[in-house]
Formats: structure tokens, sequence, C-alpha cells
């Protein structure tokens, strides 16, 4: 428990923590970043499920789809990511006893080893048309990423 | 009738107050407003990076832009419908801001612009579908397309730091 605290501090007590908060246009224009990439992100997934829902783009394949958007859905979450550390350390101990924040964290672990063990492998290997455990994993994907976009927006509104 | 006092009617009005001093309505509203980002501009993200010759060339633009456009309707119409009672509960705080200008005055800009596209060049659709680079005037409507979004969706989280 106070190893935890002690990491929060540490976070919430860097010098870019410290330059985020001191100044009055660095968050927003990172959260800003962190929005852009939002779209980018669940876009990209939402048009892969779509596909394997076979709502779209019938004349690709599944796995033509996933990988004219892999670019994109792998740069948005980098941009996320970055983005969303930033955020984090300039208000660490903000997030420290924020419930939706531990929520988020908890979908996103989930969102990503789900995405990079088990989902990005299944929509590879998808032809012409999904079976159901594909559009199974499309829609746990979509519940775990947009569980992330959830608990992220509910950060400030229960902070 | 000013503007001003047609926004403060707005909002005194029984749904606009009642939104406002909601718990839960209000930032219901808003994650709404937010996460439908992803099927209103991150759908017509891919659209446009077709038009602009960046993915999936080898199908053709109209197929990409019209398969899309269904379910891109649904992001805009939850976009527009969140967005209006996000503006009816606190209309006077909007008005009074420049974020929320902008914002309007860029949203009428994109569909000025994705009109000129449905009227001018995608007419022409058929010389061009197959193309791997659409021409010059669909990447350009690609483009400010893109721009404009970004541009919209800087002023719309901005104007919630000025609230």
């Amino acid at each position: 428990m106070s190893a935890i605290v002690h990491f929060f501090q540490w976070c919430d007590s860097a010098a870019i923590s410290q330059a985020i908060r001191n100044s009055r246009v660095a968050f927003p224009i990172i959260e800003n970043f962190h929005l852009f990439a939002l779209t980018v992100l669940l876009g990209s997934l939402v048009v892969v499920a779509l596909r394997q829902f076979g709502l779209v783009y019938q004349a690709q394949l599944i796995s033509e789809v996933a990988t004219a958007l892999r670019p994109w859905n792998r740069w948005s979450l980098a941009v996320m990511l970055t983005s969303g550390i930033l955020l984090f350390l300039s208000e660490a101990m903000k997030c420290y006893g924020n419930i939706p924040f531990r929520v988020k964290m908890f979908f996103l672990f989930f969102a990503l080893l789900f995405q990079f063990t088990i989902y990005n492998r299944i929509v590879q290997k998808e032809g012409a048309s999904a079976p159901l455990g594909g559009k199974i994993a499309a829609a746990v994907a979509l519940c775990l990423w947009f569980g992330v976009g959830l608990a992220g927006r509910a950060i400030g509104f229960l902070g | 009738m000013s503007i001003l006092s047609m926004c403060q009617w707005l909002q005194d009005t029984t749904i606009g107050t009642s939104i406002r001093e909601s718990i839960w309505v209000f930032p219901i509203i808003e994650t709404i407003h937010v996460l439908a980002l992803s099927i209103s501009v991150g759908l017509l993200l891919v659209s446009d990076l077709r038009l602009m010759g960046y993915i999936m060339r080898r199908r053709p633009s109209s197929e990409i832009y019209e398969q899309i456009k269904p379910w891109m309707f649904v992001g805009f119409g939850i976009m527009t419908v969140t967005g209006i009672f996000l503006f009816w509960c606190q209309a006077v705080k909007a008005y009074n801001s420049i974020f929320f200008r902008a914002k309007v005055v860029l949203l009428v800009l994109a569909a000025v612009n994705a009109l000129t596209f449905e009227r001018g060049i995608y007419r022409r659709v058929d010389k061009w579908d197959n193309a791997l680079v659409p021409p010059m005037e669909a990447r350009l409507a690609g483009w400010v397309s893109l721009i404009f979004w970004v541009a919209i969706i800087t002023c719309g989280r901005t104007m919630a730091y000025t609230f």
C-alpha cells in the first residue's frame, strides 16, 4: 500500500508533472491530442468490427481491412498512451484515490492484453466472413476499449 | 428578442434546468457525445483517407464512402442529438464562449465542404472511382474535412475548460 502511494507521490512531484501543472495550456493541449487519438483508435476498431459483423466492406477480406487500418490503430494507441501518461503524471495524486481511474486501468490492462494476445491474431486469420467466435471477440474488444473511454471520461466527473 | 435572451430562455426551460442540475444526466450525455466521436469522425476518417489516396487503394473510392456512410450518419446523429442537449442546458455559457462560436462556424464550413464535394467532383466519381490516388479536388475535400474536424474537436474540448 505504502509503496504504491509513494510511487504516485513520486510521479506527482516529478519535474515534468510540475511543468504541466504550472502551464495554463499544457494540460488542455495534451488532452486534445488524447481525444484525437481516441477518435482514431476507437474509429479503426469500430470499422474492423463492422467488417467482422458483415456490415461493411464485404469486397475486402477481414484481414485486409484490419491490415489497412493497423498503422492507424497502432499510432493512435501510441499517442493515446503517451498523452495519457503525461496527463496522469500531472495529477497522479488526484488519480490515486479516484475510483474511475482504477476502473480505467483495469479495462486498459485487459483491453491491451486481449488485443495483443488474442484479437489481433483472430482478425489476421479471418477471410470473407467471421465465425461466431470472431464476432464475439470483436464485441469483447469493443466493450473493453469503450470501457476504457467511459471510465476515462468519469475520472473528470467523479474526481 | 436577442440571441442572448433566447439562450437564457432556452436554458431556463424545464429540460435545460433539469439536465444542468442533475448529477447523472449531464455526465452521461457528455460521455456519449465524446465516445460517439469514434463512430462519427472516426468513420469519416476512413472515407477521407481513401479520398486522399492513403488506404484501401485497390477498392473504389465510392465503395469505401457509400458503405460507411449509413454508420457515419448514425454517429453524427448521436453527436447532433447529444450536442443539442448539452447546448440546451448551458446555452448562455456556450453563447459567450469564443470556442463555441468558432465550433459552430467550423461545423457550417465542414458541411459546406461535404456538400461541395457531393455536388462537385463526386458527381463524376465513375471517371476516377478506381484511381489509386483520386484527383486533386477529391483529395483536397478529404484534407479539408480532416482539418475542420480536428479544429471542431479542439474547440469542443477547449470550450469545456472555459465553462
